[in-house]
Parts: C-alpha cells; sequence; structure tokens
C-alpha cells in the first residue's frame, strides 16, 4: 500500500464520518465544523485525483467563504446551543428508506457498469490549462457565469436589506 | 482491488454516493433552513467528486480527449455553490429577520 492509497483511504474514511456527523448531529453549529472536514476530504480527493487547482479552489472558496458565511449565518440567527431531534425517530423512517434505496441503487450501478475501473492517474499541472479553457472554448460559459453571479449577488443584497419603512413598494 | 484505493474510482464513487445519500437524509431531516442547506452542498460536492473522478480516470484511458472538462465543470458547480450560498443565506437572514425563526415546517405564508 502506497503512501497515496493511504492518503486516499484516510480521505474517504475521514469524509464519510464527517458526513454522517453533518446529517445527523442534532446541534447546527457541529454539523456545520463536521462540513468543513467533509469538504477538506473532498479537497483531499482533488489533489489525489490530479486536480490541483480544483484542491486550491475548493479549500479557497469552500472551506474559507462559504464555511465562514455558513457559521455567520447559524450565529446570526440561531439559539444554537439548544438541542433538536426532540420528537424521536419517527421521522427518520421515510428519509432513511429513500436514501437507502437511493445508495443501493447508486451501488448497484456502480459495479455492473462498464467504465474502466482502474487506471494510473496522471499528475500533470492543471492550473495553465485551466486558464487557457476559460478563455478558449469556454469562454461562453464563463462569461455565463460571471453574469449569474453578479446577478445573485446584487440580489442577495436586495434580499438581505434592511427593511426600511419610508421607501413604499421596494420590494422588502 | 486489493489495497490499491487511489488508482480504483469505486473507491471515490462510494464516497460521492456517500455524500449524495448524506445530503438527502440532512435535506429530509433536519428542521432548520441552514441544515438543509448544508445537505445541498452536500450533494453538490458529491456532483463535483464524480465529475472530476471520472475526467482523471477517463484521462488515463485509452479513448483520451480534452483532459479538462470535468475540472472546469467542477468549477462552475463550486462557483455556483458560492451564489447559491450567497443567496439562500441572505433569504434565510431575511426570514429569520421577518418570523424569528427559521423552521421551514413553519414559513407558510406563501402557501396560498
Amino acid at each position: 500500500m502506497a503512501l497515496v492509497d493511504l492518503f486516499v483511504l484516510s480521505c474517504i474514511v475521514l469524509g464519510a464520518l464527517s458526513a454522517a456527523v453533518v446529517a445527523f448531529h442534532p446541534n447546527i453549529l457541529y454539523a456545520a465544523i463536521a462540513l468543513v472536514f467533509s469538504l477538506l476530504s473532498v479537497a483531499g480527493l482533488y489533489g489525489a485525483l490530479g486536480a490541483d487547482f480544483l484542491a486550491a479552489v475548493q479549500l479557497i472558496i469552500y472551506v474559507g467563504g462559504i464555511i465562514v458565511v455558513i457559521l455567520f449565518a447559524i450565529m446570526m440567527s440561531e439559539n444554537i446551543y439548544r438541542g433538536r431531534f426532540v420528537e424521536g425517530f419517527r421521522r427518520f423512517i421515510v428519509p432513511f428508506i429513500i436514501s437507502m434505496v437511493v445508495l443501493v441503487g447508486l451501488v448497484r450501478l456502480m459495479r455492473r457498469a462498464g467504465w474502466p475501473k482502474t487506471a494510473e492517474i496522471m499528475n500533470l499541472p492543471s492550473t495553465g490549462p485551466i486558464g487557457q479553457a476559460l478563455v478558449g472554448p469556454y469562454a461562453l460559459v464563463f462569461q455565463y457565469v460571471a453574469i449569474v453571479l453578479l446577478s445573485g449577488l446584487i440580489g442577495a443584497v436586495v434580499i438581505a436589506r434592511p427593511h426600511y419603512t419610508e421607501t413604499k413598494g421596494d420590494g422588502t | 482491488m486489493n489495497g490499491h484505493f487511489a488508482s480504483n474510482i469505486e473507491m471515490y464513487l462510494f464516497l460521492s454516493s456517500l455524500f449524495f445519500v448524506f445530503g438527502i437524509l440532512c435535506m429530509l431531516t433536519r428542521k432548520n433552513a441552514i441544515g438543509i442547506f448544508m445537505g445541498v452542498e452536500l450533494m453538490l460536492n458529491a456532483a463535483a467528486l464524480n465529475f472530476v473522478a471520472f475526467q482523471a480516470f477517463h484521462r488515463a484511458s485509452p479513448l483520451r480527449g480534452n483532459w479538462l472538462h470535468g475540472h472546469i465543470f467542477g468549477l462552475f458547480i463550486i462557483i455556483l455553490a458560492a451564489i447559491e450560498a450567497a443567496v439562500a443565506l441572505a433569504i434565510v437572514l431575511r426570514v429569520f429577520a421577518v418570523r424569528r425563526n427559521i423552521d421551514p415546517d413553519q414559513a407558510t405564508e406563501l402557501r396560498g
């Protein structure tokens, strides 16, 4: 077992455990902190898959940005040390059945599909080719994502703006 | 299979399936809008991990083409997740400012 195998195995174990904590922990703050570790394990798997730029982007945007925003929203809006799930496990039954059906279906599909299952992963530097592809064949999609990002951020600012009662009909 | 975890696509796809399933569970069982949002994040990560894993194993397979499609789609997924985080948490803060809780079962004014 090489070192990269050990790394991938530890990332998978860390990701599975922390995703379970995200799904099941009654305290939303601890679930958010477990989400940090599951995103970190995904970043490690990106690195093991030869996607170095994507691993860095995952670290910067997810762990550095989205998690901070989630923690900020939790601090702003929630009585965080109040326990939840007090109404028993009855509301877990139907979601558990649905998710088990989805998991069994995915694993069966994964075992029976005909794609190449093992390969040697090449570790080429991918930052420069990604930049060239973003201004080359993916330029239109890149501009489109930029427009979506701008309009989404403007919409978020408009939604989260404080309510001004002296202006009428401003949509808030 | 025997010990070569890094060069076997089923390891990555299995973790991706687990993320997707835990995302579904988190979405369906949380009584909290931020918890539901965290489930959506888990599912988006599962999809992006699938893209990158298939890209890596397709690049190494005999039928190779451009070896960056999966990376770029993963990048776009991350960008769209950032937009979604901004909009969703703005909505959560707005609902909390109006109703003083963020239980999605109780915000029923738009139900009609």
